[in-house]
């Protein structure tokens, strides 16, 4: 019994310990004052994040952005390496100030963090052969090829019901089954099915769709508890909008001559 | 004939493979594979010895409960204890913890719970008449633990110590969970950049694991040997 007793006095004062842990969290003036944001990002993510082979740093597309957020602040920037599962657990424990890491806005996110304006929105498209499709209705009784449970192959499957879908391992398995024409057409997020059309020998055959079947916007992630770095992330964003600085950095990553040419057909707005 | 592979690909990101990005920023890749690996073996050893013998102890109110947490967490993936550990950490501590020392943490956890099954057995292994004997001498029970059943044990328990610290060393692989640069995440980035090269970066990798782990346990063997002479049973 009294084994009982003291074992519950220290399961709560554990308990009454934890609860007063958690209090301190980095507003604008403390990262000011600190000197230093903390911004998660991806690191194997080509081109939005990854580790370039020269120089051995971080490069990319939301890096680029984690940079100019800094700038505006007055601070120095400290890239955080963060995967999908751990990302918003270590924003919302104040591990990491920002999360620029590839993440789409959903509402379900949206109620534990903060989204800012999307900075980047992604479409789901085809590889079709060149001029053989116009429009949607063309693929519906097609087989289409995309990757096992991936949410692309959910988009597919509600937006042509029609249509035979067939999964495979990866995207470069997909599009050899697709030169070998045994499925019609490939589908998933724009930015990889250029990097796959790019790198392809024979590229000429074959094409981005100009229509999607889905979009995906992109936005930094902030903490509830910070509102007024929200202000200043959103407000970076538009003058990156209006200056051409975002434009620029779109360029960079995703112009004809990189690696995932894409067309940029989207701006920041509030 | 043109070969096959390409290993320029390994030539061109040595450096990154070998420490990450290091010094811009931290540690990574076969070198953070080796620390994280050696710290938790060295971690593992006494955390097994001690969750062994508390298993065993006499004292109902230490062994039950201990036998139980070995066994909750035998019977976790080891991918679920570093991410348990990654929320459980700082709620306990109630400050930042670094990711490396999360997968420290979970490894040394894991492996110290497996190896206290081993202790159990190596003990177990010597007779049970040793023991009778050591005390009619005079010695106390931890005496004779400590002078005439562990000697003896441990050195029964080596191969299978190796057989899981050679396990642990790979298994540091699965601190991409929680975002540790360590070799396999650092040949992940290098093949999402690259993407034509997955099979030599992948059959790098594995070679770089086996020499790792063949010089462990050819060191384990060299150990083994060495204290061979000792050996009474």
């Amino acid at each position: 019994m009294k084994l009982n007793r003291r074992f519950f006095l220290v399961a709560l004062s554990t308990l009454t310990f934890l609860s007063f842990t958690k209090q301190s969290y980095a507003d604008v003036t403390e990262i000011k004052k600190k000197g230093s944001i903390i911004v998660g990002v991806k690191d194997s993510l080509y081109p939005f994040g990854f580790v370039d082979e020269k120089t051995r740093r971080l490069q990319g597309y939301d890096i680029d952005f984690a940079n100019e957020i800094g700038k505006k602040l007055g601070v120095k920037v400290e890239l955080k390496a963060v995967t999908s599962a751990n990302r918003i657990p270590l924003l919302s424990e104040e591990n990491v100030d920002l999360l620029i890491c590839t993440m789409t806005i959903t509402p379900e996110r949206a109620k534990e963090i903060n989204f800012s304006y999307p900075y980047f929105i992604s479409k789901q498209k085809f590889i079709v052969k060149k001029g053989s499709v116009k429009s949607l209705k063309d693929l519906d009784d097609k087989k289409i090829g995309t990757t096992k449970g991936s949410t692309s192959e959910k988009n597919a499957a509600a937006k042509l019901p029609n249509a035979k879908i067939i999964s495979y391992d990866d995207y470069p398995q997909a599009y050899l089954a697709m030169q070998q024409e045994k499925v019609f057409a490939i589908t998933t997020d724009e930015s990889i099915l250029a990097g796959i059309l790019s790198r392809s020998i024979k590229k000429k055959d074959f094409e981005l769709s100009s229509f999607d079947i889905s979009k995906e916007p992109y936005g930094v992630g902030v903490n509830k508890k910070n509102p007024e770095l929200l202000k200043i992330v959103n407000q970076t964003l538009l003058e990156m909008e209006k200056n051409g600085k975002a434009n620029e950095t779109f360029t960079k990553w995703f112009g004809p001559k990189s690696q995932v040419p894409l067309v940029r057909d989207f701006k920041i707005v509030p | 004939m043109e070969s096959i592979f390409d290993f320029s690909v390994i030539s061109d990101n040595f450096l990154q493979l070998l420490i990450g990005r290091y010094p811009h920023g931290p540690l990574g890749g076969l070198a953070l594979t080796l620390i994280l690996a050696f710290i938790s073996v060295i971690l593992s050893i006494f955390g097994g010895l001690i969750l062994g013998l508390l298993c065993i102890s006499r004292n109902k109110f230490i062994s039950l409960p201990i036998i139980a947490i070995v066994n909750i967490v035998r019977a976790m993936p080891l991918l679920m204890v570093i991410f348990w550990m990654f929320f459980i950490l700082p709620s306990i501590t109630g400050g930042k913890i670094p990711e490396n020392t999360t997968v420290i943490c979970a490894l040394s956890i894991f492996t110290s719970c497996y190896i206290s099954q081993i202790v159990i057995a190596g003990i177990a292994s010597i007779p049970r008449g040793q023991t009778e004997a050591s005390i009619s001498t005079g010695l106390t029970y931890w005496q004779s633990m400590r002078y005439i059943i562990l000697p003896q044990g441990l050195r029964n328990m080596i191969p299978s110590f190796v057989n899981q610290f050679v396990s642990l060393i790979k298994d540091t692989s699965l601190g991409y969970i929680v975002g540790v640069s360590e070799i396999t995440q650092v040949a992940m980035q290098i093949n999402n950049r690259t993407q034509i090269h997955s099979a030599e970066i992948f059959i790098f990798l594995a070679f770089i694991y086996f020499i790792i782990c063949f010089i462990f346990t050819s060191l384990s063997r060299w150990l083994e040997k060495s204290l061979s002479w000792k050996k009474v049973i």
